[in-house]
């Protein structure tokens, strides 16, 4: 075929799988930090996506897509550390009664029995997911059921893309969590935003920081509403220095929160992976020995970093929340 | 810039318009596709366009020398400080952390506390692959199989962009020569480049994608909660997994070539067909198994220097090809297996040949035979090439062996279909696929399109959400 014809093919092509696939592809957009590039996609994809959503092409695409065993409404994939993440199911609603006081004071956590395991949420960011798949590796499954709800790319700053408070209510719902381990922030350098996508408080300004704090405090509670314990995981430094000053702000902010809440404890990553000289380190040393923790992205944890992560965490939690020894490894 | 996504589709409409446009004018294409290339290199990570003009200068600069020098000593002197100089930033960039990790621990063990820098090298993408080309032009010039090519050429021929980041490892005298050809704009290969780019497209995000996140991961992660059969299937979806993987990225690679009328070479021929370890290397990774065979197995003095070097060169080039995958115990171990592997086939055919041992019985069920046996050889291999540790692995093993119980909940009909569609595709014959290209290639261009497009939607639906990196870009 000669290469004219070609090209239409080619063009072709991509227009027609355009239109199939604007709402994926919106979606995606969506995803995006805020900026011209997102502020470009979500224009060229809106007006292709709302053609496919009023000539009912959307609920074909959404069709097939569940037919291929996919939900059209989660959230984006993506890879952690090697792999690409998945999250767990969580169990059908137990129906159990809810706490009819709120905590008000820390308490142990419950050991584990033989016919009822201590059950770990992990929820968050794409940080979250790397720390979930290697929970599993670090607590013993005997003791712990492990729920991976690590979610690739999201926050709290954009309930529009995707609803963390409701995700956590829904968690503490169905898998009624003992503890819960987040990890979530690195996503959050942008302005903060309503479920239905206006503006709520932009980047940069002076009550940014208040407003982040309300929305990590929610977090927390309905976290904790089902008298659960939480550890709030901070954010480690990262290679770019240019980032230091804002996640050292949202550290003070989990763990002004986790200060003023029972039941709530703030893990501090950022100094306990960085380099003596106070800054950022790929390699952890422990005593003579060195490994490398850290992935060439200069912000997430490779293998032997989460796990080492994970490991710091359920001692944490042992010191904080007396969790049993015995259901780890470390 | 990834294949399967938006950036590299529009990039690449740009891209196929220019390169018909200039191509009348050699000159001026090649700038261009220099252009274009360096262009999807800086996608990524502009401050490596650094590394890859820099290994293009010093291999240019290496094969001038030596094709300079009459004295055979001073010319093989002069080709090996230039393969030495080209190697170099591969093994700063991909041997860097190794190193100072075991340096600073094997010292410590020793009381020694020798402690080089703990800088992160961040690994550059394609580093693996262009570096062996750039050997393998040097080498060829050394041995007069090739002569010393203008500048431009090698900056293409290094920086070409659909085989820059994971191959396939093209050898100078298969693409340089087609660089000063003028391409037939009246015949494009539309229909064979489609074939090869869909059916890419389906093996990477809709088999590999899916087992990966299906059963891969998950029992790679913490082996420990799954049992024998969870473990075993896992291992033969992660074999299905890495063919489908890195021959749908390849198969991508060779059919945008081919829309640009260029021709690579084949990367694999149904690996999984093989009944001898022998026979798989000749199928699996064609291009890196050619690579490692005439420029270090034969160079080591291949089998031919008796029975002992014969095996040692197999062990050393095994070893090697493992360490080249990754700066990991474990990828040597898989090396070191297929070295083993190789050196026991080796062994049994020299004691046929001397008539100790009896030739191999013929008949269909010897041929399954020999099949399991190889692929079930190839699979403990893959364990250690995908598994995060050599204990990982061996722990895998051993919960297979023992035939640990556990829950099944992993192995379901999908999983299942997605390994035998995986490995169906060894089996089927090329003719039905060659007549269905040849009905699609009556087609006008319009519904030809609409088809294609139809197709890439049901490939983008049928997989797990967002876009996993092709395994082979991490070596």
């Amino acid at each position: 075929m000669a290469a004219g014809r070609t090209f239409i093919v080619i063009a072709v092509t991509l227009l027609v799988w355009t239109v199939l696939y604007s709402p994926e592809l919106r979606r995606s957009a969506e995803a995006a930090p805020t900026g011209t590039r997102r502020s470009i996609s979500l224009a060229l994809l809106t007006p292709v996506a709302w053609l496919s959503d009023h000539i009912g092409l959307t609920n074909v695409t959404d069709a097939a897509a569940r037919a291929a065993g996919r939900d059209p409404d989660a959230a984006v994939g993506g890879v952690v550390g090697g792999v690409q993440v998945g999250v767990d199911d969580l169990p059908e609603p137990t129906g159990s009664p809810k706490p009819s006081r709120p905590v008000v004071r820390n308490t142990p956590i419950r050991s584990p029995t033989f016919d009822r395991q201590l059950r770990v949420a992990v929820v968050g960011d794409s940080l979250a997911a790397g720390i979930g798949y290697f929970a599993e590796r670090v607590f013993k499954p005997f003791f712990v059921e492990v729920y991976k709800q690590g979610r690739v790319s999201t926050g709290l700053a954009r309930p529009d893309y995707f609803n963390w408070p409701g995700q956590m209510q829904s968690i503490v719902d169905r898998a009624d969590p003992d503890l819960v381990l987040v990890m979530v922030g690195e996503n959050d350098n942008q302005g903060l935003l309503y479920p239905d996508g206006s503006l709520e408080q932009d980047i940069g300004t002076f009550e940014w920081a208040s407003h982040y704090e309300q929305r990590v405090q929610r977090f927390a509670e309905i976290a904790t509403s089902g008298r659960g314990h939480l550890i709030w995981i901070g954010l480690p430094n990262e290679r770019d220095r240019g980032r230091w000053e804002f996640i050292q702000r949202q550290n003070a902010i989990f763990e002004r929160v986790a200060a003023r809440m029972p039941n709530v404890a703030y893990f501090d990553t950022w100094h306990t992976f960085e380099a003596a000289d106070g800054t950022y380190n790929a390699y952890y040393r422990d005593g003579d020995e060195v490994t490398q923790i850290r992935t060439d992205d200069g912000v997430h944890f490779n293998t032997d970093g989460y796990t080492l992560l994970m490991e710091k965490v359920a001692e944490f939690t042992t010191q904080e929340f007396r969790l049993d020894n015995k259901t780890y490894e470390t | 810039m990834l294949f399967p996504t938006v950036d590299f589709a529009l990039f690449f409409c740009l891209v196929f318009l220019g390169h018909w446009v200039f191509n009348h004018d050699a000159r001026a294409w090649k700038w261009f596709m220099i252009g274009a290339s360096y262009f999807f290199y800086a996608w990524w990570d502009a401050r490596y366009l650094l590394l890859l003009a820099g290994v293009s200068v010093i291999c240019q600069l290496a094969a001038i020398t030596v094709s300079r020098q009459d004295d055979d000593r001073r010319r093989m002197w002069a080709m090996g400080v230039g393969v030495a100089l080209t190697l170099a930033p591969l093994l700063f960039f991909k041997y860097y952390g190794f190193f100072t990790v075991n340096v600073t621990n094997a010292s410590a063990a020793l009381g020694l506390r020798l402690s080089p820098p703990l800088i992160q090298v961040i690994l550059p993408i394609g580093v693996s692959f262009y570096t062996f080309m750039a050997i393998s032009y040097v080498v060829d010039v050394y041995h007069r199989k090739f002569a010393v090519s203008s500048w431009t050429d090698v900056t293409l021929y290094l920086s070409f962009f659909p085989h820059l980041v994971a191959g396939p490892i093209v050898r100078p005298s298969e693409l340089i020569p087609q660089l000063d050809v003028r391409r037939d704009a009246r015949h494009v290969d539309v229909v064979g480049a489609g074939w090869l780019i869909l059916g890419g497209l389906f093996k990477k995000v809709v088999i590999a994608n899916f087992l990966a996140t299906a059963i891969v991961d998950e029992v790679f992660g913490d082996p420990t909660r799954h049992g024998a059969l969870e473990i075993g299937v896992g291992i033969v979806a992660y074999a299905v997994q890495i063919y489908c993987d890195f021959s749908g990225y390849t198969d991508i690679a060779i059919g945008i070539a081919k829309l640009l009328g260029f021709q690579f070479p084949q990367n694999f021929d149904r690996p999984y067909s093989a009944r001898s370890i022998q026979e798989f290397w000749r199928r699996w990774h064609m291009t890196l198994s050619r690579w490692l065979r005439d420029y270090l197995y034969i160079p080591l003095g291949g089998s031919r220097k008796g029975t002992a070097r014969t095996y040692a060169n197999l062990m050393i080039t095994m070893l090697l090809g493992g360490l080249w995958h990754g700066a990991a115990w474990h990828f040597i171990v898989w090396g070191g297996l297929h070295g083993v592997y190789l050196m026991i086939g080796q062994w049994k055919r020299s004691l046929r040949e001397r008539g100790v041992l009896a030739a191999l019985p013929q008949g269909r069920w010897v041929e399954v035979l020999r099949w399991l046996g190889a692929f079930g050889l190839v699979c403990v291999a893959w364990v250690f090439f995908r598994a995060d540790s050599v204990g990982t692995a061996l722990t895998m093993l051993r919960r297979v062996l023992s035939g640990a119980g556990g829950q099944t909940d992993l192995v379901t009909v999908r999983v299942l279909a997605a390994i035998a569609i995986g490995l169906a595709t060894q089996f089927v014959p090329h003719a039905p696929a060659e007549r269905i290209k040849a009905s699609i290639s009556r087609l006008q261009p319009i519904p030809m399109g609409v088809a294609a497009g139809v197709v890439l939607f049901a490939i983008t639906t049928l997989g797990p959400r967002g876009v996993a990196p092709f395994i082979y870009f991490q070596f």
